[in-house]
């Protein structure tokens, strides 16, 4: 049961930090698909970096720079710009997919070496403790630092002054524009935090979860991550409670799979991407999206 | 304000050199038809719009209007009332009150918030209730948010975009009480509005803009309506022509009809009617008393939850197609409830409504694009639309002749009934005038017309007969009621 | 960088082995760039033409190998095609009705289906769809009746595609239909008003635009492989979402565009074996034509209200 937790855990960090990320971006009224290609992006720019510096570390703030790199690109194109935001994003996909799968290639000719990774976050006394040392201190600190994140973007969003003013951007852009508030900028920076949070999920692929970099490593997991704010309510308790969800449900795939049940492989592999389909079906009352989501705002509208 | 001018499309100016003062402690009143350019002349000076060229004056103080924006029109002490609300409908009062302040810290404690925002609802005397979320408000208390939104900001010059658009009589007399006590309390007023009833009751000054110029400055004793009225409009229209005519058959009828409604106000419960051939009838109220819910009823794109309607006679199904082919007809002010689809062209807007069954551009699996080029060339002729290129897209037309579009598509193949809901809404004195004049000519030429309308001038000029809409229920209004008694009814006093 | 682009050119349109390659790539990435065009009007977003296409593989393996495995060509060509477009179909819809009924975007749906039909593929050719051999994780090859008439590695189906290009179209621009569909992907508010069901649309749309992808699928196992495997489908249904909006959505520019896509593709596997520059780089040029594609033509897009819908669209 324990190793269950763990487990779910472990594998939900990735999600939930990804999904954080989006969160502070879909409050602010973007719609970011794109958050695939910036967490693919993240987890072969911390891979490179720790690799070449023997510092995981390293690697980590890497991948952030790398993530919100990717997301100024975003913020250029659909904030700036205009375009489309399903356009842009998928844009970026492709860009990360081709960028990384070539530089993998360049880089290491198909053949990447074993990088230093994240292990736990605390051994001796700390990880001893009963339930709080396996769930927490035992863990790489990707799985802490989802949990603190959690709790910061839950409570800057609810409390602080700058998380009411992003609200507003995304609830009411012509409302918040009308108070002085400056949208694109909010908007933009909304998108660099949120991209670097998804930067770092990819470094928790590539640096803890994994020990190496595969082209196109994170299969699907962004999009996951969009299922998830949605699933939460996007609130930043749903997401992770939502994140746990998914979490534990790959646990299970994992264990059914490793216990031999005797049904083939690939069912496993469908299994998180049917429950999230079942999940958004069945999510029962309209849920409460940021009112301008996915909406271009332009001041000159008279 | 000095010489301000501002061009929205190269040589079609919205604004040219227009100059207005206000002084402290003054109520100025910005009249002006639809479209003359009062609400782009109030969002210069609110900085949502920069001029192409003027000077901004603010207590004394010159401008740089390049780099006014909203904020700079926060910091000197410019406060804004817009005709829609633009406040966070997700948010409280309290919490809209308080994310644009940048002065304070970066922590927001929602009790002393509170706290604050009922203090400054006290201190204004204007009662809004600042725990509950926007969206839960009524037109009124939403328009009191903001101003006090725009007080607690240290506004010392107030704009209002239209207040009463919105407010039955009573809230409007409130509010006209709270300009009152804000003038005694030293603050400047633009109030804009195109009814000079208001005007009467509260200016000290009014300022005229026709097709963006300045036509005029008057002071409250030189006021006169008739005066008024000729100076906005540049001509005197004469008086609509209403001919006697001889009622024919019922041909719309309303039975027991009840609506869902997306509020508990806006729900309509058995709603009896009738509307006979060669009459008007109009239903006036407030917006959200339920005409939404009634039009899209009879638009058939909202399911009733009981009773029925008939077309001459006839139970008829409610989808758009079935009510347009029993010879409904649906006009409305807003663009895309009248079926106005931009990005396509003048000529597909008029065919657009018959893609199934109207054999005259669709046949055997195919669009005739000649027949319906021909046929919308020829509207546009008929109703002077302009530009009238069918292969136009209408995204170019102006509201006006969008409106005429609407009205050339409905009106082909005189139907018997036209339910016309906000027809001249937005629209200048020139087409809202050419709108009327359409529908008192199917009313002479025996068609059934229900106006449903939240512009009482309208109705009462057009309709034989008017009922009001409250709450979601009809009230008889007895034949010569003037506007008093009316606004009495739709606060839900007297009536039946 | 000079020696890699000469690569690039000669290997795609610098010689008949060229151009052989460039027309084999280009037929699926016509049809699939087709089908996302035709979502994409009906103002439905079709990320899923990835999985609609591997959907539409799987059912054309079914029939072909296992169906319909004696049946004369007459028979089984336009079996197989059928299959094809019915898979992608299924999928479509199954997105489309996520939408209709549920308030599910069909962006989120349409991406999760993609990676459930390539789980779907690879249990397939793992368990009963396997060779006979039971060697290697791949399908029985096609019976050469199955199999589309080709020159080359080009196949019948491209004529089928330049064919399909012209039908769609006529039916966006000249049936009822097609009006239809592109007044909800315009206006679906002013739609509805007139008569028109967004909801129907978007399902119709949907199945419509996943039956074409389904089509592509069957004509790469029928036309190309002949025979089904992991891989078939390197991203061609997100280069398809490149093609379509560099074609402005006009069904008649698609081909140039997925010729262009198509070129880039062919000329990329000699970029890589002569220049040893990764073939992979595509995708980047693909992000980036996308990105200057819809910058040209910001104004032209009806915008995706995605978060819009969940709140009451009030009728």
């Amino acid at each position: 049961m324990e190793a269950l937790l763990e487990a779910t855990l472990r594998l939900a960090a990735p999600l939930l930090l990804a999904a954080l990320g989006e969160l502070v971006i879909e409050r602010a009224g973007l719609i970011d698909i794109g958050i695939e290609g910036t967490m693919l992006t993240g987890a072969f720019a911390g891979f490179v970096v720790a690799v070449a510096s023997g510092s995981a570390l390293a690697g980590v703030a890497a991948a952030a720079v790398a993530g919100t790199t990717v997301g100024a690109l975003f913020a250029a194109f659909a904030v700036y710009g205009r375009v489309d935001q399903i356009v842009v994003g998928t844009a970026v996909n492709l860009l990360a997919l081709g960028a990384t799968g070539a530089g993998s290639r360049a880089l290491y000719g198909g053949a990447p070496p074993a990088a230093p990774t994240l292990g736990a976050l605390a051994s001796g006394p700390l990880a001893e403790l009963p339930w709080l040392g396996a769930l927490l201190f035992a863990q790489t600190p990707f799985v802490c630092a989802g949990w603190l994140l959690a709790l910061a973007v839950g409570v800057a969003l609810a409390r602080t002054r700058p998380g009411l003013r992003l609200r507003a951007v995304g609830d009411s852009a012509r409302a918040a524009d009308a108070e002085g508030v400056p949208v694109p900028r909010v908007r933009a920076a909304a998108v660099l935090i949120g991209s670097s949070l998804a930067g770092v999920a990819g470094a928790a692929l590539s640096l803890a979860q994994s020990d190496s970099f595969t082209e196109g490593m994170t299969a699907g997991r962004g999009f996951i991550a969009l299922a998830i704010v949605i699933f939460g309510r996007w609130s930043a308790l749903g997401v992770l409670l939502a994140s746990l969800f998914f979490g534990c449900a790959t646990a299970l795939q994992f264990r059914l799979q490793a216990r031999g049940v005797g049904i083939p492989y690939p069912v496993f592999l469908m299994f998180p991407y049917l429950v999230t389909l079942a999940v958004l079906a069945l999510a029962t009352g309209r849920a409460r999206a940021p009112a301008d989501l996915g909406r271009a705002y332009a001041r000159e509208a008279s | 304000m000095q010489e301000i001018s501002k061009s929205f499309v190269p040589a079609v100016p919205v604004l040219e050199g227009v100059s207005l003062e206000v002084a402290e402690g003054e109520v100025l009143a910005l009249l002006g038809e639809n479209g003359a350019g009062k609400s782009t002349l109030m969002n210069v000076l609110a900085g949502l719009v920069t001029p192409d060229a003027g000077g901004l004056e603010l207590a004394g103080e010159r401008v740089d209007l390049g780099r006014y924006g909203p904020r700079g029109a926060r910091d000197h002490g410019v406060g804004m009332v817009h005709q829609h609300s633009a406040l966070v409908p997700a948010f409280t009062v309290a919490e809209n009150l308080c994310f644009g302040d940048s002065a304070a810290g970066p922590w927001f404690r929602p009790g002393a918030e509170l706290r604050a925002a009922e203090a400054l609802s006290r201190r204004f005397e204007l009662e809004v209730p600042v725990r509950r979320r926007v969206e839960e408000l009524s037109p009124g208390q939403r328009q009191r948010a903001e101003i006090l939104r725009a007080l607690g900001r240290g506004a010392r010059l107030l704009i209002l975009d239209e207040p009463t658009a919105v407010l039955t009589p009573g809230e409007a007399n409130a509010l006209f009480a709270a300009l009152r006590r804000l003038r005694g309390a030293g603050r400047a007023v633009i109030f804009i509005s195109h009814k000079l009833a208001e005007v009467e009751q509260v200016a000290d000054r009014v300022t005229i803009l026709r097709r963006g110029r300045v036509v005029a400055n008057l002071s409250a004793g030189e006021l006169d309506a008739r005066e008024l009225g000729r100076l906005m409009l540049g001509r005197d229209l004469p008086p609509l022509e209403r001919r006697a005519a001889p009622p024919g058959p019922p041909r719309l009828a309303l039975r027991g009809l009840s609506v869902p409604g997306v509020t508990e106000r806006s729900r309509l419960c058995g709603l009896d009617l009738e509307v006979l051939g060669g009459e008007i009838v109009g239903v006036v109220g407030i917006d959200g008393n339920g005409q939404r819910e009634l039009e899209e009823a009879l638009a058939g794109v909202r399911r009733p939850s009981g009773g029925e309607v008939l077309v001459a006679g006839r139970r008829v199904a409610l989808s758009p197609r079935a009510l347009r082919r029993a010879g409904l007809a649906h006009l409305s002010g807003d663009r895309e409830r009248a079926g106005l689809v931009r990005g396509m062209s003048l000529a597909e807007n008029f065919i657009l409504k018959g893609s199934w069954d109207d054999r005259r551009f669709f046949r055997r699996g195919q669009i005739d694009r000649r027949a319906a080029a021909l046929a919308a060339s020829r509207a546009a002729a008929r109703f002077g639309i302009s530009p009238s290129d069918p292969d136009g897209d209408i995204a170019s037309l102006s509201g006006g002749n969008a409106q005429k579009l609407a009205v050339a598509r409905e009106l082909d193949g005189d139907p018997p009934v036209l339910v016309a809901v906000n027809p001249t809404r937005g629209l200048d004195v020139g087409s809202a005038r050419f709108v009327h004049e359409q529908l008192l000519a199917r009313r002479a030429a025996g068609g059934a017309v229900l106006l449903i309308s939240v512009e009482l001038d309208e109705v009462l000029a057009l309709a034989d007969r008017v009922v009001a809409l409250v709450r979601g229920e009809l009230r008889s209004v007895p034949p010569g009621a003037d506007r008093a008694a009316i606004g009495a009814i739709l606060l839900g006093e007297g009536g039946a | 960088m000079n020696e890699a682009l000469l690569a690039l050119l000669s290997g795609s349109l610098g010689s008949v082995a060229g151009w052989t390659a460039t027309l084999r790539e280009s037929a699926p990435l016509l049809v699939t760039g087709l089908a996302v065009a035709l979502a994409f009007r009906g103002g439905t977003w079709n990320i899923g033409a990835e999985g609609q296409l591997l959907a539409g593989a799987l059912c054309a393996t079914v029939v072909a190998t296992r169906l319909l495995v004696e049946a004369p060509a007459l028979l089984l060509v336009p079996a197989v095609a059928l299959a094809g477009a019915f898979g992608g179909a299924l999928f479509g819809a199954l997105a489309g009705v996520l939408r209709a009924a549920r308030g599910v975007s069909e962006v989120i749906s349409t991406i999760l289906l993609n990676f459930v039909a390539s789980s779907l593929v690879a249990l397939a050719i793992h368990g009963p769809l396997q060779e006979a051999a039971r060697a290697y994780p791949k399908s029985d090859p096609f019976p050469s009746a199955a199999l589309l008439p080709s020159f080359g590695r080009v196949h019948a189906g491209l004529l089928v595609a330049l064919l399909l290009a012209v039908l769609l179209h006529a039916l966006l621009f000249r049936t009822p239909f097609g009006f239809r569909l592109r007044a909800v992907g315009l206006a679906p508010t002013a739609a509805r008003f007139a008569g028109i069901s967004p909801e129907r649309i978007a399902v119709t749309t949907l199945a419509l635009s996943g039956a074409l992808a389904g089509l592509a699928g069957a004509f790469e196992v029928a036309g190309v492989t002949g025979q089904l495997y992991e891989g078939l489908s390197a991203g061609t249904g997100y280069t398809a979402i490149a093609v379509a909006l560099l074609a402005r959505l006009q069904p008649l520019w698609v081909i140039p565009s997925a010729l262009f896509f198509g070129a880039l593709e062919a000329g990329a596997a000699a970029m890589q074996r002569e220049a040893g520059v990764p073939a992979v780089v595509t995708q980047v040029v693909q992000g980036v034509v996308i990105l200057l594609a819809a910058l040209v033509s910001i104004r032209r897009r009806p915008g995706a209200r995605l978060g819009a819908r969940a709140r009451s669209e009030a009728g």
